[in-house]
Order: structure tokens, then C-alpha cells, then sequence
């Protein structure tokens, strides 16, 4: 049997010190026990390291870590061809996206990590029954709910926001970014703005739709038909039919990215000879979508019973 | 010192379904077994007891809280083992109870040393760090008992703590939780439909029958309802003649078979009548045997009985 330390802190020790006692054995726990918060916290961190396949087998860190990839890799290597051509910077003008069309590059990221990663913060906790558990504890429904929305909104904030942050000051290190001191602020709020409500949207529709079911199979395809299949339908609408361009408002593919450019406060995504939607719209259109994804997963977590 | 549990007339129905019907009972310190069939409202009433649902009526008191207002500070203090496999597969048995026990407030630092000595103290000290997937039931079982136990609650709510468990592991686990009962300073309540484990390491016992408590009792004193001496005398009409002796006492005794009386003793002075009956009267005794009801007995009376037994 190895060597024990005494719960709650080191060895128990005599007091002229030359005495260690090593297995203390199970004692009654008289140490600090903090509250609520902390549970929320403990589960917030718990269920980020399962998203991201931390301290777990190398093939369900696979996933995640692609979608990370996806998301920084074009960063890098437009910080890094500034970097290499900056005598040639008149032509890598046309080429270089500032931060705000970066995201055009990283839906593809934002879309696989909400179908194949964020499925593990809810379906195996009713898969496995664990949910049961954590109600056994100091969580209530409602917070445990929360500490899954800050793991995935903080993990997909790894997408969202860390990849144009590192585009924004690598290129500013190499005074190829906006110009004086008020446009990098400018730009780094629009970043974080935009991060954070790109986050909260695909966080919410990732708690929504594995809220359904507790396989996670389902809630990727799912989620996959959901956001893909959206795009497809209002692409049928609105330029196979010629209806209304509302209906681009249905897109889950493209409404992140329009929103994106209307933070800052660019043209957003123009068809044809149309003109772009009013940004109120999308801006409706993207609260819309969180509020009523967000409602579907407090409904169907909050309203679970979960023994009998 | 004040139950640890009190229920007064609580009620609760799950739709048109009655799960507890007015229940009225009191869970003091010790291992207190909740007996019943499946279906008989154990699950519902350890839900109740956890705050996960609302009393449909009556008052609920558990550690001096109601549950249901007061949910997360009362689970702060209790400990849960559930009925079914309930843990990831892929995730270490340390990881898991570490992580109930931060669940419970416990700082990551002190959670971690003490979700090993959880697991040393049911057993699992060197198969502490594999997956859970990969253990045995008995092993599983042990887990699930460790992390109910992790953050020292002051009461442990087992919900058939012996399923899938073979007669030797079903010893062992008994043995632990009497250990967690008597040696730890926690109270138990162990739920089972199996009579012969709540009567092996219980203090005393509900029993719930379709959603009523039809016996709340200790467990000695529930041993003392029904408790008979069977006497076997020899001669054709001696056991007739006993009973009619007994009789005149004002004591209750019957002739079940041809030679033997059965003679309920619900007071002392019982076994001074059978003592003089017998000597008065000569006659030839071949046996004389305490018979106590067992659980089972109880059990089975109060069902029938359909009432507090």
C-alpha cells in the first residue's frame, strides 16, 4: 500500500516532529466548503476539458482541436506571408483580409465544432445517467444548465475571437493594421463584440439541439441538417424562387458571417444585384436564433425529470 | 437529537399515478433501511428527500431544511449513490469522485487527496486511477459508494446499493456500508427490495408499500411484534389444556398442531405464566423456543395489514 497524505492536508506530524504518521485512513472532513458558485464553476471547467478531449484519449481530442485549427491556421499564415513578402505589402493588400472578412474563413470552424465538439457537454450526461448525479449535488437544473453554456461559449470563444485577435496584432506588428491608435481599439471592440455574440449564437444552438436527444450521433447530424440545411433552403427561396430576401435570414451558414460585416460596419452579403439586408434585420434575425435555441435548451433541460 | 429525517403526510403523484400516499414517518441517526417493492415509492420519496421534486402535500424536513426551498444547501450535506451505472466509461474512478467532491464544495486541493482516501476506504485504493468502464460491477458499485461518501455528508442516500452484485460481493458491500454507518459518523439510508440486507445491517426500517409507509420502526422493536414461544408438550390434550391454562392467565396462546402451542409474548409476566402453567401441571416438555418474527414476517403483515404496522 502506498504511502497516504492526510485529507484536507499534509501528513499528520508529532509534535516534537520526529513522528509521521503516512496512512490516516478516512477522516471526517472539517476544511472550507464553498458554495453553489463553485459547483457551477467545477462543472464549467469539467465539461471544457470533455469538449475539447482534455485528459482523455488521444482520438476524442482529434475533432476539437481540427476545428481550433481550421479556425487559427489562415491567421497564421497571413501574419506570416505579411511577414515574408513586406516589400511586396502594395500587392499583398488585395490579398490580406482585415479582421473584420476573417470570418468568412472560420464559419467552417464554428460549424464543425458546434456539430462534432459541443454534443459532448449534454448528451452523455443523460446518456450515462450522470445527470442524475450532478442533481444530487448542490446544481439545480438551472445552474447546471449555465456552468454547460459558459464551457461551450468559452471554448467556442476560442474560435471566435482568438484567431482575429492574433490576425489584428500580427499584422499591426508588422504596420500592416489599422491605422493609429483609435482604429486598433476600434477594431479589437469589434472583435470581442463580434466573438461574443458569434459565441452566444452557436453556443446556445449547441445546447438546443443536443438538448433533444442523448446521442451524440444524432445531435451532430442534427445539428449538421440544421445549419446546413438552412442555408440550402433559403438559398432555394430566395434565388430559386425569387422570394422575399428575407428568407436569407434562414441561413445558419451565412447569418454569423453577415453579422459579422455589420459589426464592422461593412457591406453585408450581397446576391446578385440586390441590395444587402437592413442591418437591424440580421442584427434581429441573430438574437432571434439565440434567444429561441436558447429557450429550447432551457425547456428541455430545466423541464426534465430526472428520476421518479 | 432530532430526526435527521421528518415526513408528515407527505404526498406526491407523478400525473394520475399515486407515488407516496400521505407518509408520515421519521428517519433517525444510524442505517435506516427503506424497504419495498419496486414501484412502492422508494426512488420517488429519495427524490423528495434530494429536493428534485415538490411535495404534491405535507411537510418534508430533511437535516432541519425543506428541500425543496432550501435544494442546494441541503445536497451540500448529503451524499447520493444511484441505482443505475451513472459514471462516464472513459473516466478514471479518482476523476470522477475528485470531481463529485468539488461538486459538494470541497476546493480542488482537499478533493483531490480525499477522493483517495474514499476509494482506499471502500477498497479501490489500487484501482483508484482506471476507467470506470473498465471495472467490474462490484467495482462500480464501490466507486459509486465513494463518491457518495467523499465530501463527509451527514446523511447517504444508497438506492440499491447491491444490484448486479454476486452473494459474496453483496456481503462485502453490506459490511461497507455498515462501516460507513457505524465507524464514519454518517447515517444511512439504505433502499432495497431485498428484506435479508436491511435486516443484516439496519437500525431500523420503512417500509413503504404502493406509496404508504406501513411500518416505521426500529429494528429491535420491530423484532419484539410478533415475538412467540413455541412449547411442544407431550400427550394427546396437553396442548389444549395449556392454552386453556394460559387462557385463564389473560395470556394469548394457540394450538397451531397436535402437541404444540405457540404463546405471544407482549409482556414480561408472559414467561413467569408459562413457567407455573407448565409446572402446575405437569406436564412433559420436550421443547421450548423463542420465536422471533423476521423482517420478512412484518413485512409481509403490514402489507396485508395495509396500514402502520
Amino acid at each position: 500500500m502506498s504511502p497516504r497524505r492526510a485529507p484536507g492536508g499534509g501528513d499528520i506530524v508529532a509534535a516534537d516532529g520526529r513522528a509521521r504518521i503516512l496512512e490516516a485512513g478516512y477522516r471526517p472532513y472539517a476544511g472550507p466548503r464553498l458554495g453553489p458558485r463553485h459547483a457551477v464553476a467545477t462543472l464549467a471547467r469539467h465539461s471544457f476539458e470533455r469538449i475539447m478531449g482534455l485528459k482523455r484519449p488521444a482520438r476524442y481530442k482529434v475533432l476539437p482541436f481540427l476545428s481550433v485549427a481550421i479556425a487559427y491556421l489562415p491567421a497564421i499564415t497571413f501574419v506570416g506571408i505579411v511577414a515574408i513578402i513586406s516589400r511586396a505589402r502594395a500587392q499583398a493588400i488585395e490579398f490580406i483580409p482585415q479582421p473584420g472578412r476573417y470570418y468568412g474563413f472560420i464559419t467552417a470552424a464554428i460549424i464543425l465544432f458546434t456539430v462534432v465538439a459541443a454534443p459532448e457537454a449534454l448528451c452523455p450526461d443523460r446518456r450515462t445517467r450522470f445527470l442524475g448525479v450532478y442533481l444530487a449535488s448542490p446544481l439545480t437544473k438551472s445552474t447546471y444548465l449555465l456552468a454547460k453554456a459558459i464551457a461551450i461559449v468559452t471554448a467556442l470563444l476560442l474560435v471566435t475571437i482568438g484567431p482575429s485577435l492574433l490576425l489584428l496584432i500580427g499584422l499591426a506588428l508588422q504596420n500592416f493594421g489599422p491605422r493609429g491608435e483609435v482604429a486598433f481599439f476600434e477594431t479589437f471592440g469589434q472583435i470581442l463584440l463580434t466573438g461574443v455574440a458569434l459565441s452566444l449564437m452557436f453556443g446556445a444552438l449547441s445546447l438546443a439541439i443536443p438538448s433533444l436527444t442523448d446521442r451524440r450521433a444524432f445531435a451532430s447530424a442534427g445539428s449538421l441538417l440544421l445549419i446546413l440545411g438552412s442555408g440550402a433552403v433559403s438559398g432555394i427561396l430566395t434565388r430559386g424562387l425569387h422570394a422575399s430576401q428575407r428568407f436569407e435570414l434562414l441561413a445558419l451558414n451565412r447569418l454569423p458571417f453577415d453579422l459579422a460585416l455589420r459589426i464592422f460596419t461593412l457591406h453585408g452579403i450581397q446576391f446578385e444585384d440586390r441590395p444587402p439586408l437592413p442591418t437591424a434585420s440580421v442584427v434581429a434575425a441573430s438574437v432571434g436564433v439565440t434567444v429561441i435555441a436558447a429557450a429550447v435548451a432551457w425547456w428541455r433541460v430545466v423541464g426534465v425529470e430526472v428520476q421518479r | 437529537m432530532p430526526p435527521v429525517v421528518r415526513a408528515v403526510d407527505v404526498t406526491k403523484h407523478w400525473g394520475s399515478t399515486l407515488a407516496l400516499s400521505g407518509a408520515t414517518f421519521s428517519i433517525h441517526a444510524g442505517v435506516t433501511g427503506l424497504l419495498g417493492a419496486n414501484g412502492a415509492g422508494k426512488t420517488t420519496l429519495l427524490g423528495l428527500i434530494l429536493g428534485l421534486h415538490r411535495p404534491d402535500g405535507g411537510a418534508l424536513d430533511v437535516l432541519g431544511h425543506n428541500p425543496w426551498e432550501q435544494g442546494p444547501e441541503v445536497r451540500a450535506r448529503l451524499g447520493y449513490a444511484p441505482e443505475h451505472d451513472a459514471f462516464p466509461p472513459d473516466v478514471a474512478a479518482h476523476d470522477v469522485v475528485r470531481h463529485l467532491a468539488e461538486l459538494h464544495g470541497l476546493p480542488r486541493r482537499e478533493a483531490t487527496g480525499r477522493a483517495s482516501d474514499a476509494l482506499w476506504e471502500v477498497g479501490l485504493g489500487e484501482e483508484r486511477f482506471r476507467p470506470v468502464g473498465t471495472m467490474s460491477t462490484g467495482q462500480r458499485q464501490r466507486v459509486k459508494l465513494a463518491q457518495a461518501i467523499v465530501h463527509d455528508p451527514d446523511l447517504v442516500l444508497l438506492d440499491e446499493p447491491t444490484n448486479g452484485l454476486d452473494p459474496g460481493q453483496r456481503s462485502d458491500m453490506l459490511a461497507l456500508i455498515h462501516h460507513v454507518g457505524a465507524d464514519l459518523g454518517m447515517h444511512v439510508v439504505l433502499s432495497s427490495h431485498l428484506l435479508e440486507e436491511v435486516e443484516q445491517v439496519s437500525d431500523a426500517v420503512v417500509i413503504l408499500d404502493a406509496g404508504r409507509v406501513v411500518a416505521d420502526r426500529g429494528m429491535a422493536e420491530l423484532h419484539n411484534v410478533g415475538n412467540e414461544i413455541v412449547l411442544d408438550v407431550d400427550g394427546e390434550s396437553a396442548a389444549a389444556d395449556v392454552v386453556a391454562r394460559l387462557d385463564a392467565r389473560g395470556v394469548a396462546a394457540e394450538s397451531p398442531a397436535p402437541g404444540r402451542v405457540v404463546v405471544r409474548v407482549d409482556r414480561p409476566e408472559v414467561h413467569d405464566a408459562i413457567r407455573d402453567v407448565l409446572a402446575d401441571g405437569q406436564f412433559s416438555l420436550r421443547r421450548l423456543q423463542r420465536r422471533t418474527a423476521s423482517l420478512e414476517d412484518v413485512y409481509l403483515a403490514s402489507s396485508e395489514a395495509g396500514g402502520q404496522a
